[in-house]
């Protein structure tokens, strides 16, 4: 062991009901999903302030897969992996192709969704994704001898900068998706958010048509430390609009979206990362188009 | 925190602190040679070890997750049937990993061959691995060593010998 370094205690309870109770009595700890992202980070060891640790992986109904009259709802501590294997025929494509586009399949068998969609510092692939899905997370409140449980669209654990909303001791638990399915939809990213956040965007589009006429139109640009955008103003204007889209339609929405890139960062955002998003913007829009001709 | 675990076959009860990563474990308490320990994020993908039979980067893998467990290091591997099935492939091929790289890649080498027993057995709803997963799996280690089709004919040949055992042995 390292001199002076405390190595902290590990909690694993093996019931909902006992890991409420362990987050109220050690309102420090970590709670402990795959680990990956908390043992990336450069500090995580050896350090003198390591919180103690609140395992979710012995709690069997985090690790569920439901499938509901209504609902598609994951546990939050299902790894990618699971969630490809055993969702293949049930899962949005967008997810589908989101997931498996995510590291190796050595690291997705330990990446969770809940742990994906709660990190504290930097916003990866897979919340932007949900969001364009609309997925709703049920967040459990473990502070004080009171739990308050409740069902959030997911776009609100984040602000505009892709800040993370939730306290320390809130918990995700599970994550549900309707099974109503996208039209169409892609996922386009570039970089790696791990290593090259100031780099990396990703963005991830659903849009839901009714013959040939927008009915949704739901896209979400992610920069890793700076940006979780869901231009709320560009599916109002696209809602009832023909496909395909005339090359004026692409210009407007092109240029509303990137007007909102641009004034939603407080400093300057990296030229690479300004052009990938206008271009991945352009390109979605592009294959929208392909995919609307070609139904016709 | 006291762990009890298995690490190339033998029965270890360790002290180590409950958050020490396994690559630090293997290289302090264990002195793994050929275990070189880079990154410590998962970036360099050079600390793959075989955790319950399933690849992992030990950088990623805390002290307490190894309750109970089964590590295999690649000097482990070395002593097992397995690992013959690889080392002909790379003699057949003329193609293997350079020194640094060769513990993780033949360890992901092998992650990927159990795919096929598993997917063949129906043991796994696992898919045998496309070439595409072959190649992006093997890029999960960093050293650009080996290229596409260097990957693809290993693995290939691999294959070939481990199904070869699995008709003998049924
Ligand atoms: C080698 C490597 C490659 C990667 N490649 C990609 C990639 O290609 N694309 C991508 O998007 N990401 C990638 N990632 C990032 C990965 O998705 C994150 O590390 C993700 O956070 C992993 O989830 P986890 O279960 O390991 O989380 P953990 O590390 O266990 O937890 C992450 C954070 O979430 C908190 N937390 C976890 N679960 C919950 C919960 N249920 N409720 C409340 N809080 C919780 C934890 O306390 C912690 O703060 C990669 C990571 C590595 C190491």
């Amino acid at each position: 062991m390292y001199e002076g370094i405390r190595s902290p205690a590990v909690h694993m309870p093996k019931t909902m009901s006992d890991l409420v109770s362990a987050s109220t009595r050690f309102p420090n700890a970590t709670f402990w999903a795959g680990g990956t992202f908390i043992m990336s980070r450069h500090d995580y060891y050896p350090t003198r302030d390591s919180n103690d640790i609140i395992s979710l992986n012995e709690v069997p109904e985090l690790k569920r897969i439901n499938r509901t009259d209504r609902y598609l709802e994951i546990g939050a501590t299902v790894s990618f992996e699971q969630l490809l294997t055993v969702g293949k025929q049930v899962l949005p494509g967008l997810l589908q192709m989101t997931l498996e586009r995510s590291a190796t399949k050595i690291v997705r068998k330990q990446i969770t969704v809940g742990g994906a969609i709660c990190t504290p510092q930097i916003r990866l692939a897979l919340p932007g994704t949900l969001s364009a899905l609309q997925a709703e997370v049920e967040v459990k409140s473990c502070m004080g001898p009171k739990t308050e449980t409740r069902w959030l669209e997911i776009n609100r654990l984040y602000d505009k900068k892709g800040a993370f909303l939730l306290k320390k001791n809130d918990l995700v638990t599970r994550i549900r998706l309707g099974f109503e399915r996208e039209d169409f939809s892609c996922h386009i990213a570039a970089g790696d958010p791990m290593t090259n956040p100031g780099e990396t965007v990703m963005l991830s589009f659903a849009c839901f048509h009714n013959q040939s006429v927008v009915d949704r139109f739901r896209m979400c640009i992610t920069f890793p430390t700076s940006m979780f955008l869901i231009p709320h103003e560009v599916d109002m204007m696209m809602h009832g609009t023909m496909l395909p889209l005339t090359t004026q339609q692409i210009e407007r929405v092109v240029r509303s979206i990137m007007e909102e890139v641009l004034s939603s960062s407080d400093h300057e955002i990296p030229p690479i990362q300004v052009e990938r998003s206008r271009r991945f913007i352009e390109s979605a829009l592009h294959e929208l188009n392909a995919q609307s001709l070609s139904e016709r | 925190m006291k762990i009890e675990c298995t690490i190339d076959g033998k029965h270890l009860l360790l002290t180590v602190n409950s958050n020490k990563p396994l690559n630090l474990i293997l290289a302090d308490e264990l002195e793994t040679p050929l275990l070189t320990i880079r990154c410590r994020d998962g970036s360099c993908g050079n600390c793959v070890v075989l955790l319950n039979d399933e690849a992992v980067l030990s950088c990623l893998i805390p002290a307490f997750r190894l309750k109970g467990a089964r590590v295999l290091t690649f000097e482990g591997y070395q002593k097992t049937r397995f690992w013959h099935d690889l080392e002909r492939a790379y003699e057949d091929t003329g193609s293997h990993p350079c020194p640094h790289c060769y513990a993780s890649k033949t360890l992901i080498f092998e992650s990927l061959l159990q795919m096929i027993v598993k997917s063949e057995s129906g043991a796994s709803r696992d898919e045998e691995p496309d070439e595409e997963t072959i190649v992006r799996e093997i890029g999960l280690n960093k050293c650009p060593c080996l290229d596409a089709h260097e990957m693809l004919d290993i693995f290939k040949a691999a294959a070939t010998y481990r199904r070869r055992r699995r008709v003998r042995r049924y």
